[in-house]
């Protein structure tokens, strides 16, 4: 009973943030709603006792990739105009109905027939055994079987830090952000 | 317990939503949330999988996942410091130049 709860609060949780993040015309609040959905996801993994990628979770998302986003929000310093994309919108809508369409008829089957899943073969039901799903569960796959994805994983890491760094560094010969050709009612932007 | 299924569910309608915000909005910044969204909501089908098979081998997948999409924040939020720069916008409709 008292997962079930759990259950539910976090998916309102995750499904009010993740709608406030995308319909929000203020930035920042997109990006705190953003984190809202991150920590009910990381109680969700929780619930589907993988605790290491419960920790992941808050540690990359809610603490790294949410301040890489507040930075660069404080960087660009500007509001929108016309936050929603209108141009091209029949075949947006075609878009959005067939997706509409996929997903209605995944809440369906998997929503009408319980257990579905579980009848086959491979899947078994009852909890995991004790211990599943911790650091040393996971650490011995990653070391051993899929040593090579894990070591190419942070390789590319490294060569997105250096990336970033290129792309975003301001240019020694170039001038910064020439302030002629700015609007005027722009403000003060790009002074990162 | 909580049935897969649930899980599942929850992860479609998440990434329904992270599809909605790539398509409906101009801001650079809430698309690259949204995609955000849609590699979480892949994550959670991976997990609720691997919780039903009783299978590490996919919360493995989902770390590789996590290292990924971090890579991928550090690269966008770059890319769109540097076309403000330029540009001074960060309207996605508003860069069309290869477009012409």
């Amino acid at each position: 009973m008292g997962e079930r709860i759990a259950f539910w609060v976090c998916a309102v949780m995750i499904i009010g943030g993740a709608l406030m993040t995308i319909s929000r015309k203020n930035t920042v609040t997109a990006v705190m709603s953003l984190v809202m959905t991150f920590f009910g996801l990381a109680a969700i993994y929780t619930l589907l006792s993988a605790h290491f990628l419960a920790a992941i979770q808050i540690l990359v998302y809610a603490g790294a990739i949410m301040t890489l986003f507040v930075f660069v929000v404080m960087v660009l310093n500007r509001d929108e105009v016309a936050p929603w994309a209108l141009r091209g919108i029949v075949g947006k809508a075609i878009g959005i109905g067939a997706l509409a369409y996929t997903i209605a008829l995944t809440v369906l089957l998997l929503g009408s027939t319980p257990g579905f899943l579980a009848s086959t073969r491979s899947y078994k039901s009852g909890p995991p055994p004790e211990g599943w799903g911790g650091v040393a569960d996971v650490g011995n796959i990653l070391f051993t079987k899929y040593l090579f994805a894990f070591e190419a994983i942070s390789l590319l890491l490294l060569v997105a830090v250096i990336g970033a760094v290129v792309v975003a560094r301001i240019p020694r010969h170039v001038e910064v952000a020439a302030p002629a050709d700015q609007k005027p009612a722009a403000g003060q932007g790009g002074h990162g | 317990m909580i049935p897969v299924e649930n899980f599942l569910i929850l992860a479609a309608v998440l990434f329904a939503i992270g599809v909605l915000g790539v398509v409906l909005r101009r801001n650079a910044l809430i698309v690259l949330m949204s995609i955000e969204l849609m590699l979480n909501a892949a994550n959670l089908t991976l997990l609720a999988y691997g919780r039903a098979r009783h299978d590490a081998t996919f919360q493995a997948l989902a770390f590789l996942v996590v290292a990924v999409a971090a890579a991928e924040a550090a690269v966008g939020l770059a890319i769109v410091v540097g076309i403000f720069r330029n540009r001074h916008s960060t309207n996605l409709d508003e860069l069309t130049l290869m477009k012409h």
